[in-house]
C-alpha cells in the first residue's frame, strides 16, 4: 500500500504508521482507527487505470481522489459511516490504487508549529 | 513489511496528485443545541456543509474488563463538516460536533491531532457550552470561546462572561457572526494564535 513517506515511524516514540498498513488492509477491531477521519486520499495512476474492474464503491472512491478527499468525504460520498469508508479506503491503499495522507503530528500530538505557522498565514490571506 | 511509499526509490504506484505533499488540519467546531455550528462551518467551507456518521463504540455501564465482557454499545453521531483549502498542501477540515454532554467522553479519538477547537456560545443558553469547555480544558487542547451574536447578546462585558463560563485564564474570547465568513476566519486566526503561543 502506498502511505506518504512522511509517516515512517518516528524516533520520539510516536507511533505514525497506522494499524492498517500492517493487517493486509482490513480493519478490524480497533485496527484502522488510527486513520482519522481527516486524513487525505489521492488515487493513485494504477488505481485510475484499475477503477473499470473495481467494485462501484471502490470505483467512485478512486475516481472522486482523482482531486484529494477526506476520509470524512468518502463517507459523505457514499452515504456510509466513517468505519464503512475506513475499511474500504484501507482495502484500496493495500492494493496500492489509493495514497493515504496522513496528518502530521510532533511529540504532543498536535500539529507541528511550522504546520500551524502556514495555517496562520493562510487564513490571514483569506 | 515496508509498506511505505518511497518517491525516491521509484515506488510501484505513482500518485496521480503530483508532487504535492498533502496534508489536513482540523478544527472542531463544539456547542449546544442551534447555536451556530452548522451556520459556521458552512460561512467557512468551500463546498456546501457535508454530513457524515460517525459509529463510537462505549463500553456499557458497569464493565470493568473488556477482554472477559465485551459487551460495547455503538452510537451513531452524525457530524457535519466543511474544507477549506490554504495552500497547495494543506487542507483544514471544520467538523461540527453534536454537543450533547453525554457524547464528551466519546470525542477523545476525533480530537486527536485537532489544531484546536472553537466552542460557540449563545449567551441566551449558556448552560450548553460548559462540558465542551471542560472537556477541551481537562484534554489540553487549544480552543477559543466564541459568543455568536444573536439577538440581544450584544454588549455584554467580557470579563463578566469569562466568569459565569468558567472561561480558564489565557483562554481567549472572541464575538463572531457565524454568518460571516470574515468574522469566522478572525476567530479561527485568534484560536490559531492561540494554539500557536500554547505550543512555543
Ligand atoms: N442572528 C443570527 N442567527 C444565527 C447566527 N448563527 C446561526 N444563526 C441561526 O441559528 C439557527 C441555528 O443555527 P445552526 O447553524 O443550525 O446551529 P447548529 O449549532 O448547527 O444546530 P444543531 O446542529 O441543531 O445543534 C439557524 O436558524 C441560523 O440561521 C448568527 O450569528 N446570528
Ligand atoms: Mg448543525
Amino acid at each position: 500500500m502506498t502511505v506518504d513517506r512522511r509517516q515512517r515511524p518516528q524516533t520520539d516514540g510516536g507511533r505514525v504508521v497506522p494499524n492498517y498498513a500492517f493487517t493486509a488492509g482490513r480493519t478490524r477491531s480497533a485496527a484502522g482507527t488510527d486513520m482519522p477521519i481527516e486524513a487525505l486520499v489521492t488515487a493513485t495512476e494504477l488505481g485510475v487505470a484499475a477503477a473499470a474492474t473495481l467494485s462501484p464503491e471502490s470505483r467512485a472512491i478512486v475516481e472522486a481522489s482523482r482531486e484529494p478527499q477526506s476520509l470524512a468525504e468518502i463517507g459523505a460520498l457514499l452515504g456510509v459511516p466513517i468505519g464503512v469508508a475506513r475499511v474500504l479506503v484501507s482495502d484500496l491503499a493495500a492494493e496500492d490504487h489509493l495514497a493515504i495522507h496522513l496528518p502530521l503530528v510532533g511529540t504532543d500530538g498536535r500539529p507541528r508549529r511550522e504546520l500551524l505557522e502556514r495555517l496562520l498565514d493562510g487564513l490571514r490571506a483569506r | 513489511m515496508d509498506s511505505v511509499h518511497d518517491d525516491r526509490a521509484g515506488g510501484a504506484a505513482t500518485r496521480v496528485v503530483p508532487e504535492r505533499d498533502l496534508l489536513p488540519l482540523k478544527i472542531l467546531v463544539a456547542g449546544g443545541f442551534g447555536v451556530g455550528k452548522t451556520t459556521l462551518v458552512g460561512a467557512l467551507s468551500e463546498i456546501p456543509p457535508l454530513s457524515t456518521e460517525q459509529q463510537m463504540t462505549s463500553l456499557s455501564d458497569g464493565v470493568d474488563d473488556v477482554s472477559i465482557v465485551p459487551e460495547k454499545t455503538t452510537t451513531t453521531v452524525a457530524m457535519d463538516f466543511g474544507r477549506v483549502t490554504i495552500d497547495d498542501a494543506l487542507v483544514l477540515y471544520l467538523f461540527g460536533t453534536p454537543g450533547q454532554s453525554r457524547f464528551w467522553f466519546m470525542w477523545d479519538e476525533l480530537v486527536r491531532g485537532a489544531v484546536g477547537a472553537v466552542v460557540l456560545v449563545d449567551l441566551r443558553r449558556i448552560d450548553d457550552c460548559f462540558a465542551a469547555i471542560d472537556y477541551f480544558e481537562n484534554r489540553g487542547v487549544p480552543f477559543v470561546v466564541a459568543l455568536n451574536g444573536f439577538p440581544g447578546t450584544e454588549g455584554v462585558d467580557d470579563d463578566i462572561v469569562r466568569e459565569a463560563l468558567a472561561v480558564p485564564p489565557g483562554c481567549p474570547i472572541v464575538h463572531v457572526d457565524a454568518r460571516d465568513d470574515a468574522s469566522c476566519t478572525a476567530a479561527l486566526i485568534v484560536l490559531v494564535e492561540h494554539a500557536l503561543a500554547r505550543s512555543a
